[in-house]
């Protein structure tokens, strides 16, 4: 079994090389023999890290010692989910689960079907092009960038071979260490497997953009862009008929960003509900480096998927995605180099391994082959069009990308900062918590502010009059907030400013929706409203995850008010604080196979009411002789209760920890809102929806420059659509 | 003034908000990030600054009060001993020999008054690290237990 994994690998190790070259070579010079050798090999190299992916977990659920892995992160008494989830607690297994990921990821982009899609190389050989010249499609990148996405399996594939086999032998297989206690828990069935799903969903858009770098068409292209482009006002993606080159790679990598973005934000933000919940210390997030190095690709990633709207809608900001896309990547290899390189003396112990060296190379290639190739074809990846408005959709976008990554340097420059200081004469320093929270004060509240005025802009052109009044409309809703919080007894300027962004970042969208509704005629309201979601689902889907945005921000805003008090307390004795009434009225203990559990049973009132019974413990794990508290959690849409259990006190007293924090629901809800608006954007696009939208003609550059008062306002393409 | 122009105003004042609050940031909470030898080498340097030194509790230097509320130790350096006193919840890892962080101020007599200590954690990956401090001591009625 072990030596058929390793063979498995050394077998993906193999085809994954020969398919990164075969399709990139293939694909260059027109050899159809060896692309299609280097699709074949690919698809083996899946196959094969499949194979090798199911030989560990199944050692790893039979309890197999005589694999080292499962030795180092199982034993005997662990149930069978978290024996599972030993699967990525290890180096070994999470590049592996980390490189399987890459491989399928990449398998459904190169091998769905497409059909008869728009902008498919069949389409266009069916229906010929208006110009006379051939657009750069879909079909073009997929070769390349699949060989592209191939040499970074093969990459992580000669990691494990190389430096963490996770197929290596064990030479004492009678029982293994076990898994550390924290990680014993449900988050982390989900937590890091969805972190890596998003690291490696960012390889596509990144492969994406350097493959159309590197086809020479691209320059060409540009040259032969049509001056009357048709582009639907409102942002539908509506396929090829306006497909410049440069934007090919845009509308493909368009749903795989906003994939790996939602996927990486869910993993980070259960992380941060593992911490919560299992590290017992009543917070969530401490601007550590590991969090920061998922944080930090997520906040290009952000940039990245706006900056894709603009360049698949007006043609600008080309550059930037282009760099976006790859830095992105690059940023997630960044991740892992600094949990792996030991720069850090900190607290915690990351494992030191030469791996991490592999790791930063990772980094630095895709940037320099990102930039290298912008910097070669700069003049083809000029903008269609100048930004005319600074109250248009493009020039907010581009001052959130902006603000995001501003943040994005902050949280690199303060995770940085001892090894940075390290390299000027002198001792090194690092920065505290206040460095990032107030760093991300400004940029949250000036992206909160973006996220309630864009749905009352348009693309290309300053708001309608009707448009300006509804956005004064929509302060007065923020205003409204403000009074109510204030009323509610919220006298914190920041959370008074959040207030009122999230209630008018709500409101916008909603007022985008009836204004639109209101301009069709014929029909009831509800079935115009329906109608608009329906022609519109992608950029409503997108207001649906800025409400989660909005939602998150409550819920970070609440960390404002965040108090907490330290209690000592004899069997039968209460204490009041906060509101709370929390009564100690046993200590239970339980003996577990595994471990020892012993329980506080507090019967705890708030304001007079009807009493609940907490149970903060701390577990005594056995094998690992270990004490672990179980923190205890009451939440409600206001606050969350949570309880510490630190230990005993004299002969019949227990040392507590009460801390309130407010708004913490909000926070957990934010990512099923900001999930719901991803799943409604991504799904499919019907065909006949997609055609949809297409014969909404924008003015030119020129007209632009004039004004744009020939442009079709979104009722126009209502009926368009209609 | 032009449309490059405003768009550039824009973003040097949210950069500049930033940055003026990120410096605010810094400047309360930045430290000196230290090993016990950087320490000892230069403690006039660092009295009276906040200071983060990472090392090894010296061998028989640890002394836990009754109460387990206060600490005192010597952090190990190749050319002498740091002292630590620390007062405030005890890591249940806490014992003799092993890497410690501690985050305090260097008083005039060369000792670490910490206010917080760290042990460090579990040597194997992980994928999220504990951010604060671990449980302390056992509960009564389990304190015989394994």
């Amino acid at each position: 079994m072990m030596i058929f994994g390793e063979l498995c690998l050394l077998a993906a190790l193999a085809t994954s090389g020969y398919a990164a070259f075969a399709c990139i070579v293939g694909w260059r010079s027109g050899h159809d023999a060896i692309r299609r050798s280097g699709l074949w090999a690919g698809a083996v190299g899946v196959l094969a890290l499949s194979a090798t992916s199911l030989v560990l977990l199944w050692a790893l659920l039979t309890k197999d010692f005589r694999f080292d892995y499962v030795v180092q992160y199982c034993d005997n008494l662990l149930p069978w989910q978290y024996a599972l989830s030993a699967f990525w607690v290890g180096q070994a297994g999470s590049l592996l689960l980390w490189a399987w990921f890459v491989a399928v990821l990449a398998a459904v982009y190169r091998f769905r079907p497409t059909g008869d899609c728009p902008n498919s190389r069949g389409h266009r050989a069916q229906h010929g092009h208006e110009n006379g010249t051939v657009p750069l499609s879909r079909d073009d990148l997929r070769d390349p960038a699949f060989g592209l996405l191939m040499a970074f399996l093969c990459f992580l594939v000669a990691v494990m071979v190389f430096a963490a086999d996770p197929m290596q032998p064990s030479l004492v297989a009678k029982s293994g260490a076990g898994l550390a206690p924290s990680l014993q828990h449900p988050a982390m069935l989900w937590h890091p497997p969805i972190v890596f799903l998003g690291y490696a969903a960012w390889a596509v858009p990144c492969a994406l953009a350097l493959a159309a770098l590197c086809c020479p068409r691209v320059v060409g292209q540009v040259a032969n862009l049509p001056e009357q482009r048709q582009v639907g006002n409102l942002p539908h993606d509506d396929g090829a008929q306006r497909a410049p080159a440069t934007t090919a790679w845009a509308r493909e990598a368009r749903s795989w960003a906003l994939f790996a973005w939602i996927v990486l934000g869910a993993g980070i933000l259960l992380g941060a509900e593992w911490a919560y919940q299992e590290l017992g210390w009543g917070g969530y997030w401490a601007w550590d480096p590991v969090e920061n190095g998922s944080l930090i690709p997520w906040l290009t990633g952000t940039a990245l998927v706006h900056c894709l709207m603009t360049v698949r809608y007006l043609g600008i900001l080309k550059k930037s995605a282009m760099f976006l896309a790859a830095a992105t990547f690059a940023l997630c290899n960044f991740a892992t180099f600094l949990t792996r390189s030991g720069i850090f003396s900190s607290l915690h112990e990351f494992s030191r391994s030469p791996l991490a060296w592999m790791f930063l190379a990772a980094t630095l290639v895709p940037i320099a082959a990102g930039g290298g190739l912008l910097f070669r074809r700069r003049s083809a990846l000029r903008a269609d069009r100048p930004i005319t408005s600074l109250w248009s959709r493009e020039a907010w976008t581009l001052l959130s990308c902006a603000a995001i990554l501003l943040l994005t340097l902050a949280t690199l420059l303060g995770t940085l900062a001892a090894p940075l200081s390290g390299l000027l004469p002198g001792p090194k320093i690092a920065v505290g918590v206040e460095f990032y929270n107030n760093a991300l004060i400004p940029c949250g509240l000036f992206l909160l502010a973006a996220i309630a005025t864009v749905p009352l802009l348009r693309w290309g052109q300053p708001p309608t009059a009707e448009q300006k009044k509804t956005l004064l409309a929509a302060a007065g809703t923020g205003a409204i907030a403000v009074a109510l919080a204030f009323v509610c007894g919220i006298r914190h300027p920041v959370a008074l400013g959040v207030a009122a962004l999230a209630a008018a970042s709500v409101a916008a969208p909603v007022a985008a929706l009836v204004l639109d509704a209101r301009r069709s005629s014929g029909k009831p309201l509800l079935r115009r409203v329906l109608g608009v979601l329906a022609v519109h689902r992608r950029q409503y889907a997108g207001f649906l995850i800025h409400a989660g945005i909005g939602c998150f921000a409550i819920g970070v805003t609440g960390s404002l008010g965040t108090q907490r008090e330290d209690f000592v307390l004899r069997k039968g004795e209460s204490v009041a604080w906060a509101g709370y009434d929390v009564r100690y009225a046993d200590l239970i203990q339980r003996d577990l196979p595994d471990k020892v559990v012993v329980e506080t049973q507090l019967e705890v009132s708030r304001d007079g009411g009807a009493p609940f019974t907490m149970l903060p413990a701390q577990h005594l794990h056995r094998l690992q002789n270990q004490w672990a508290g179980k923190v205890a959690i009451r939440a409600s849409w206001t606050e969350d209760f949570y309880v510490i259990l630190h230990g005993s006190e004299g002969p019949d007293g227990i040392r507590l920890t009460c801390v309130e924090n407010p708004a913490m629901r909000w926070l957990w809800l934010s990512g099923w809102i900001a999930a719901a608006g991803a799943l409604v954007g991504l799904w499919p696009t019907r065909r006949a929806a997609r055609s949809v939208g297409t014969a909404v003609v924008l003015p030119s550059r020129s007209t632009v420059h004039r004004g744009g008062s020939a442009t079709a306002t979104p009722t126009e393409s209502l009926r368009a659509a209609s | 003034m032009t449309m490059r122009r405003k768009l550039i105003v824009a973003g040097v004042v949210v950069a500049g908000a930033m940055g003026y609050m990120a410096y605010l940031g810094a400047a309360s909470s930045w430290q000196y990030y230290l090993t016990a030898d950087e320490c000892l080498a230069d403690s006039g340097r660092f009295a009276g600054q906040r200071i983060r030194v990472s090392g090894k509790i010296a061998a028989d230097t640890l002394r836990i009060s009754d109460d387990r509320r206060q600490a005192s130790f010597s952090l190990e350096g190749s050319n002498g001993q740091l002292p630590v006193v620390y007062a405030g919840p005890l890591p249940d890892k806490l014992a003799n020999s092993i890497d410690v962080v501690v985050e305090g101020r260097l008083d005039d007599s060369g000792a670490i008054r910490a206010e917080k200590l760290l042990t460090r954690c579990a040597s194997k990956y992980r994928s999220q690290m504990p951010s604060g401090p671990p449980p302390h001591d056992l509960p009564a009625e389990a304190e015989d237990r394994p």
